[in-house]
């Protein structure tokens, strides 16, 4: 309901924004806040797919199919760079990659969790015109073994890439514009928090 | 005693200021934990600007420009002193007091697209079968409807040991005389006898084109990069001062992107050591 609720919600913004947007290259800061939650909505539902891939309790076949909507909110080409305290080389992943490493942790119970705290930086326009931000989100990570003890654990910064591009759709014969938000390279950094 | 007062004052109003369970735009997280220090710290170098600027206020939200608090020259004096390492006693004495003093009374920012800022990436790269560090710095260029990251120049130090400052009067003995053109320049043999001080016969202004030199070497396939080791920022904008910015990733109230390097640089000083930065500019 809350997804056709937000759908509804885009298309309208869409429609009456369309011929502001036609008129003003730049962004007011009332658009640069919608554009915002927009690309909020998807990191948040990335931090819910990452949870539910990393969980044990996620049957194979159902994590496979999260995996899949995850890559959905990802632009191709995105990667994924990690380091940690001890590693500070970052490695790299094609985005389904990081992922099913996730799910194929050697843990017996996994406890993943978010901050409530994120940070959205303004967005700046690359040549193209595409608009480009970074969403700063904070997650702990648990991990038990059979005994329940709890043998790893770390807060990592993630930092994700944000693109916002105009885009044209028609609808019933009219070029309507609107705005897509499309997740790109996410940067995960090991903090010195436990 | 003084030190440690100066140092824990900031610190106790830094907490006060950030102790926040308000959320601007929704949260992300449904676990209750201890996020003072994660509030506190300057997450993004957009947000460092933020907060120097003080554009955003403890919360993290951007304030328009015709909300009273933007750029309030009160708060703003009493936020930027936490943008310091309080560790360092370079970055949270008396020349900190000074550069603050001088922000607010002259009414200085920093803008993204200002200009003499940079980045230095000091990375790792594989020259001729062993690891060597190289610096790049980059630089914020305008072009199409935006603007995007160049690569302005390089430090390596083998590129450098080319390239001796030498002695100057050992410089002013190598020259082909003015009248040489005459003799159909016989005596251009000269500048080739001893590789080493080749570049003596070139102008007096003549400054060595490192990245030209960078990129041959990658083209040539004898350097080969291969990963990054820190990231900082270079920041030159500011009438009379040069400032670092490293990232400080450390538990407490006083961490992520923070001011690691302060000097009181006259504009005129400046130029010789933007060449150095961007010498195409």
């Amino acid at each position: 309901m809350k997804k056709v609720l937000f759908a509804i919600a885009f298309a309208f913004f869409a429609l009456t924004g369309y011929q502001a947007f036609a008129q003003e290259p730049e962004l007011s800061p009332e658009r640069k806040q919608a554009i915002d939650s927009l690309a909020l909505e998807k990191v948040r539902d990335l931090s819910k797919y990452i949870k539910l891939i990393g969980s044990k309790n996620t049957p194979w076949s159902e994590a496979n199919r999260v995996i899949d909507r995850a890559e959905e909110l990802f632009a191709p080409d995105a990667e994924i760079g990690v380091s940690s305290l001890s590693k500070k080389k970052i490695e790299y992943y094609k985005v389904r990659q990081y992922l099913e490493r996730l799910m194929r942790l050697n843990y017996d119970r996994v406890e993943i969790d978010w901050y409530k705290i994120q940070y959205v930086s303004d967005l700046q326009r690359q040549p193209d015109g595409t608009y480009v931000g970074v969403i700063t989100i904070f997650q702990t990570f648990k991990g038990y073994d059979a005994e329940g003890r709890l043998v790893y654990q770390d807060t990592t910064k993630k930092d994700i890439t944000v693109y916002v591009k105009r885009k044209e759709t028609q609808i019933g014969g009219r070029l309507i514009g609107f705005w897509d938000v499309m997740l790109g390279d996410m940067r995960v950094k090991e903090t010195t928090m436990k | 005693m003084k030190k440690v007062l100066r140092l824990i004052v900031p610190v106790f109003m830094l907490a006060l200021c950030f102790n926040v369970d308000a959320q601007i735009l929704g949260n992300l997280g449904d676990v209750e934990m201890d996020e003072r220090a994660l509030y506190t710290m300057t997450k993004q170098m957009g947000q460092f600007i933020n907060r120097f600027n003080y554009e955003e206020d403890q919360y993290g939200k951007k304030l328009n420009s015709n909300d009273p608090n933007f750029r309030n020259p009160e708060i703003r004096k009493n936020v930027l002193p936490l943008l310091f390492d309080l560790e360092n006693p370079r970055t949270s004495g008396t020349l900190r007091d000074f550069f603050v003093e001088d922000l607010i009374k002259n009414n200085q920012f920093m803008e993204f697209l200002g200009g003499q800022w940079y980045s230095e990436v000091s990375a790792k790269f594989k020259w001729k079968g062993k690891m060597v560090d190289i610096s790049m710095i980059m630089a914020l260029e305008e072009e199409g409807l935006g603007s995007k990251w160049v690569i302005s120049n390089v430090f390596f130090s083998e590129f450098q040991k080319y390239f001796p400052q030498g002695e100057l009067a050992e410089r002013e003995k190598h020259f082909l005389h003015p009248m040489s053109h005459e003799l159909d320049f016989m005596n251009i043999y000269k500048i080739f006898t001893d590789k080493q001080i080749v570049e003596y016969y070139a102008s007096t202004k003549y400054m060595p084109d490192y990245l030209t030199l960078f990129f041959y070497e990658i083209k040539q396939g004898n350097l080969v990069f291969d990963h990054v080791d820190s990231v900082k920022f270079h920041v030159f904008q500011i009438k009379n001062w040069y400032f670092e910015v490293s990232w400080f990733n450390r538990d407490g109230y006083n961490s992520g992107w923070l001011i690691s390097n302060l000097y009181y640089l006259k504009d005129e000083e400046k130029e010789a050591l933007l060449k150095l930065y961007q010498p195409t500019k």
